[in-house]
């Protein structure tokens, strides 16, 4: 044992100097935010609550050809013709894991993840989505821009994907 | 006076540790034969968070199966999506282009940086160290939020496709990826301020789970917890995928092979992971993010649109002269508006289609056309037009229509065959095994979770050791049971 580590031994060098750390660290600022008062920001393109797509026209994009229904991994996608010949749309969103295969799989653009992801309920109904709530998530989350900017960022894959898009992001060197 | 051990009886005691005990990092239940406070024996019991991911990998397309990798390492899920779309590539035969690969070993780092950080955290936190697990979470959710930037999720990611990544990443996410990589060297060198030199972590972690390297590799040991005891094994460097044989970076090993080694290998590939995002960064190559192979891929949605866009009001019209009465469109329409007899001339009653052509696409005989602006006509009208030529922009959109409901509905066919792949995920050797039959499912899928095989080697490493090392040899070997359990 050297000398030095005699020194360190005795005078709990490391140990003060981890506590003059936390010291520092109680003067700055607090990372931690008080959820239901103050909310983060979601990033664009959130993979949250299913929505519905309507046309400019009010009526729904879905034709039901059932590729979402299809490629969905936990099976959690129910479209069929009922009986009275209405279309029928439900989501199981308690079994939907949110992988966002639905979006891609469509080719009508008619589903939609929105980034709603506060939605809580006593009862199993609450939570499951039919083709009404559907359409109105489509209202309350997506209406006007948002939905147009949704399909041109994040239905994917465009052609863009395949080729070379012009602008596309890269390095702009180091910023001093 | 009788001596005491005359009076006392001293036998070995069988005790449980876990399935719930919190230091077990998820729910592993192991059975120590402790004499006093010496472990005799370990004898760990996996299994408790089994799923079937293996068997529901067989019942699923290999795109499919690819959100089941999330679930299994699910502190580092973008390295299990990595390795799965890898292997799958491989058994396709299918080239990535080099942006894409690029945008996945930044991804991938990044996942391995996010997990060491939620290692160091718990392990730290197992032995007592409070605070680092406060700071490490700080990190770790700058990167989530910056995984929320690139695919909308945080946890789940599900990112990488087979043949490339979903979508390209923006400019705004570079530039705080690069922020964050600025920022993050400071910040390892805080979690070394409190732990490195603390004389509890070192009394906790030197000499503890000591293995030699020879008795590592004979364990089946892989990844840090390999490196720990000298042995410089690493897939990124031995046998490069994505974009790792164009990027500089050492592999940090230890000499003992101590819990300590280990540790000091982690926080030194934190480094090297931070240096591999730069020069990703810094490197990255503008073209696709998908491979051009149009089979495996899902169609570009805007090349279908001349078809699918809400404002066409195309119409599907059956030609009687082609139609052979086969039936395939009938059943496969989902609005039951198709009507005929078999082997007799079948017809869509207008009104009740939806205009989804799924009837376009089933059709083997060229019977179903599709007439465009025809909505609402006749069908006398629409026969007199179906005659007509179809405009070339929907010839080209149908191509790649029929192909995505043939993707999606059917899922490419894959050659006979076997593989293993194996990729460098921040736990270890990560290998997928298939077994094709030809068909579009695996016949076997088989996971080769570093997890499972370290969690096999805690009876090694315990035995000797006291009842609170246990708890520093779970942290070291940094398993997580989703993955063990699959
Ligand atoms: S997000 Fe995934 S799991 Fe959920 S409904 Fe869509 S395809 Fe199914
Ligand atoms: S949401 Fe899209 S994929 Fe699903 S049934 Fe409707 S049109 Fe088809
Ligand atoms: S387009 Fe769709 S709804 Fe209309 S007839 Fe064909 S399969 Fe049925
Ligand atoms: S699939 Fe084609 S050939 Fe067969 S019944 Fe339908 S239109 Fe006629």
């Amino acid at each position: 044992m050297t000398v030095r580590d005699i020194i360190k031994r005795f005078t709990f060098i490391e140990i003060f100097q981890g506590m003059a750390l936390t010291l520092r660290k109680m003067f700055s600022r607090a990372v931690t935010i008080q959820y239901p008062k103050e909310r983060r920001p979601i990033a664009p393109g959130f993979r949250g609550q299913h929505a519905l797509a309507k046309n400019p026209d009010g009526k729904a994009k879905c034709v039901s050809c059932g590729l979402c229904a299809t490629i969905c991994p936990s099976q959690c996608i129910y479209v069929r013709r009922k009986e009275d010949g209405q279309e029928n749309y439900e989501v199981d969103v308690l079994r939907c894991i949110f992988c966002g295969f639905c979006v891609e799989a469509c080719p009508y653009g008619a589903i939609v993840l929105t980034e709603n992801y506060e939605y809580s309920g006593y009862t199993k109904e609450e939570i499951y989505l039919t083709r009404s709530k559907l359409l109105a998530n489509w209202d309350k989350h997506m209406a006007g821009k948002k939905g147009e900017e949704y399909f041109r960022k994040f239905w994917r894959p465009m052609s863009g994907d395949f080729g070379t898009p012009p602008a596309q992001s890269g390095f702009k060197g180091k910023k001093e | 006076m009788e001596p005491v051990e005359k009076i006392f009886d001293t036998r070995e005691l069988n005790v449980n540790m876990g399935p719930q005990h919190p230091a077990t990092h998820g729910v592993l239940r192991l059975v120590l034969d402790i004499d006093g406070e010496t472990i005799v024996k370990v004898t760990p019991y996996v299994g408790y968070l089994h799923r079937g991911i293996e068997k529901l990998g067989e019942s699923m397309s290999y795109f499919q199966a690819l959100p089941l990798t999330d679930r299994m390492d699910y502190v580092s899920a973008m390295s299990n999506n990595i390795g799965y779309c890898v292997a799958v590539e491989k058994l396709y035969g299918i080239e990535v282009p080099e942006r894409a690969k690029f945008i996945r070993t930044i991804a991938g780092e990044m996942s391995r940086i996010a997990n060491h950080l939620l290692w160091l955290a718990t392990h730290a936190l197992d032995i007592g160290a409070m605070t680092v697990f406060l700071y490490c979470f700080r990190e770790r959710e700058w990167i989530l939020d910056l995984y929320e930037m690139i695919c909308g999720a945080r946890l789940t990611v599900t990112y990488p496709r087979v043949g490339g990544v979903r979508n390209d990443v923006q400019q705004e996410f570079l530039e705080s990826l690069w922020k964050f990589t600025d920022e993050f060297p400071s910040r390892i060198l805080e979690y070394e301020t409190l732990i490195d030199q603390n004389r509890i972590w070192l009394l906790r972690t030197k000499g503890i789970g000591v293995i030699s390297a020879e008795e590592a590799v004979n364990w089946g040991m892989t990844g840090p917890t390999l490196r720990g005891s000298g042995v410089p094994y690493d897939i990124r460097k031995f046998m490069p995928y994505d974009a790792y044989d164009k990027v500089d970076f050492e592999v940090p090993i230890g000499t003992v092979g101590d819990t300590y080694d280990r540790y000091r290998c982690r926080m030194l590939e934190m480094r090297q992971s931070n240096n591999i995002i730069r020069q990703c960064i810094e490197k990255l190559p503008a073209g696709p993010v998908m491979a051009d192979a149009p089979k495996f891929t899902m169609q570009p949605k805007d090349k279908m649109m001349p078809i699918t866009h809400p404002t066409k009001q195309h119409a599907f019209f059956i030609k009687e002269k082609a139609c052979k009465g086969c039936g395939m469109c009938l059943r496969a329409c989902p609005a039951k508006a198709i009507f005929g007899e078999k082997k007799k001339p079948h017809a869509i009653k207008q009104d009740m289609c939806l205009g989804c052509a799924t009837c376009y696409v089933t059709c083997k005989f060229k019977a179903l056309v599709i007439v465009p602006a025809g909505k609402g006509l006749s069908d006398e009208k629409l026969a007199e037009l179906a005659e007509a030529p179809v405009p070339e922009e929907i010839t080209k959109a149908s191509e790649y229509l029929v192909r995505q409901f043939e993707f999606v509905k059917k899922g490419p066919k894959v050659p006979e065959g076997e593989i293993y792949v194996a990729t460098e995920v921040p736990k270890g050797e990560l290998g997928f095994y298939f077994v094709s039959d030809g068909s579009a499912k695996p016949y076997r899928m088989r996971v080769r979770a570093p997890s499972f095989v370290h969690a096999g080697c805690l009876p090694r490493l315990c035995a000797g050791h006291l009842v609170a090392d246990v708890i520093a040899n779970i942290g070291t070997i940094d398993i997580v049971l989703g993955e063990c359990d699959r």
